[in-house]
């Protein structure tokens, strides 16, 4: 199936893999990018209560929780053309990328809007209340007092968002995209020296992840530097195991242990 | 080429086909993932010598890369490790005569025992340390306190995250169509292919994995209310 192994090749095959690098970050950073803006859309019917659309935001994180990405990965670029086309929009000449970012910010946007409400539902009730006591105006609580807090409450959810998202991405090579997974199945099936390029992809893959990590952790501190420490870790495991209850289908209130 | 709604009936009845596949490989590996994720997880709260921080490196690897590699380190690089031993012992076996399911079993359990390892921690943290103290107190050993005391209370408190890992475990095992099992995800493929009908096998198959969402979503929503019907109410 495969020749010997040869560590040489790993080596070889690094900086081979990392010449895409920058097609995988483009896709991580454009659909995280898109994704916080449809997350914020999807969210604020649910956190204001909008009687139609808050049932059609329920729907939509749902489907793209409750469905494997690979598969909304095909679902798209198979189903948009043709949903487009009863539109008379022909969209057969726009690169498969398009297509993969639009899904993993779709995919994102889901988990996003979640994050969000999450964030801002363990901001204390007390903090509006007080901040409208002193006569803010809605728009004023949210801006000066909700969102410092549901920032700072947010980022370890948000980093593992983006470490994930990143993960994914590797998924884009079953549409033909030439990122870095892409590429290693070129060089394994030129080489037949599949073990060594995984191998070499895999560190590339887990370095990344380690520095994002250790990017959100310092984040986390910078902006939780004026919050108590045991208020930060209380809101977090609030939002935490918040948000572990995943496809929020029905509510099931009351159930707490 | 236009919707054919009538088609995803005929689609949803071909992927039933691929059904047990999916639920097969889930299935172990949530299972395997629970063994391997309390071995790793004890391992690392007991801070046994060497064994915790292999664990360590284990559950940061496995974090850090995409279930993706898993799998196809394994595919491309357990033959070479199999027929290697194999050479030296002198046996006849040969990782050609391992079936390909059993790859993503194996490749998946590896994933599955990482992420399993995070959730038994936390659960086990969760527990209060009051309580296994109470046990010894009682006169309870560890590995009895443990079984008897903190994991009931352990699971309860864990079971969001639990259904999320195996939620996680059935979206990835669409994986395993790139090593050629065929699972609901390829499936589709085949059924998409030989009709030429692709969104809508793709969107049957879709709407497959959400009900098993949902459906086991419900399930551990259930479990969790009958796990702490005894916490609850009075003073507690």
């Amino acid at each position: 199936m495969s020749r010997r192994f040869d560590i040489h090749y790993v080596l070889d095959f690094i900086p081979k893999l990392l010449a895409y690098l920058n097609i995988t970050l483009l896709i991580v950073g454009s659909s995280i990018a898109l994704g916080l803006l449809i997350g914020l859309l999807v969210a604020l019917p649910r956190l204001y209560n909008v009687p139609g659309l808050q049932r059609l935001s329920r729907i939509y994180v749902s489907f793209f929780r409750g469905t494997p990405i690979l598969i909304q990965l095909f679902l798209v670029y198979y189903g948009l053309p043709e949903i487009l086309g009863w539109l008379h929009i022909d969209v057969s000449r726009i690169a498969v990328l398009y297509f993969v970012i639009l899904t993993y910010a779709l995919n994102s946007g889901a988990f996003i809007s979640e994050m969000i409400r999450a964030a801002v539902e363990a901001v204390d009730k007390g903090q509006v209340e007080a901040a409208q006591s002193i006569g803010m105006s809605g728009y004023q609580t949210f801006r000066r007092i909700i969102l410092p807090q549901a920032l700072g409450i947010s980022v370890p959810l948000f980093g593992n968002l983006v470490i994930g998202n990143l993960k994914d991405t590797s998924l884009a090579f079953t549409l033909g995209v030439m990122e870095m997974t892409g590429r290693s199945q070129t060089l394994g099936t030129a080489t037949q020296h599949f073990i060594e390029t995984y191998i070499a992809l895999s560190l590339i893959y887990f370095v990344i992840s380690v520095l994002l990590e250790r990017a959100f952790v310092w984040l986390e501190r910078y902006l939780n530097q004026y919050a108590g420490k045991e208020q930060t870790s209380r809101q977090q495991r609030m939002a935490k195991r918040w948000q572990a209850r995943l496809i929020p289908i029905s509510d099931r209130g009351g159930k707490q242990g | 080429m236009s919707f054919d709604p009538s088609f995803m009936w005929t689609a949803f009845l071909s992927l039933f086909k691929a059904l047990p596949t999916t639920l097969f490989i889930t299935i172990i590996s949530v299972a395997a993932g629970l063994v391997i994720g309390t071995i790793v997880a004890l391992a690392r709260l007991y801070r046994i010598p060497v064994l915790s921080q292999l664990a360590s490196a284990y559950v940061t690897f496995v974090r850090g890369t995409p279930m993706l590699m898993h799998l196809l380190l394994i595919y491309f690089g357990l033959p070479i490790i199999i027929d290697g031993i194999a050479g030296l012992v002198g046996s006849s076996f040969t990782s050609a005569s391992i079936p390909l399911l059993a790859f993503a079993c194996i490749a998946f359990s590896i994933t599955a025992g990482a992420y399993m390892s995070e959730v038994v921690r936390a659960g086990i943290l969760a527990v209060d340390k009051g309580q296994i103290e109470a046990a010894h107190a009682v006169g309870m050993t560890t590995p009895q306190a443990l079984r008897r005391i903190v994991f009931p209370q352990a699971l309860a408190v864990s079971l969001p995250n639990l259904s999320n890992s195996v939620i996680g475990m059935l979206h990835g095992s669409t994986l395993a169509y790139t090593i050629s099992v065929i699972e609901i995800n390829a499936q589709a493929q085949i059924v998409a292919a030989d009709n030429w009908k692709y969104f809508e096998a793709y969107l049957a198959a879709a709407l497959l994995f959400w009900g098993l969402t949902v459906l086991i979503e419900r399930m551990s929503g259930w479990l969790e209310y009958r796990l702490n019907r005894f916490q609850r109410g009075g003073a507690a």
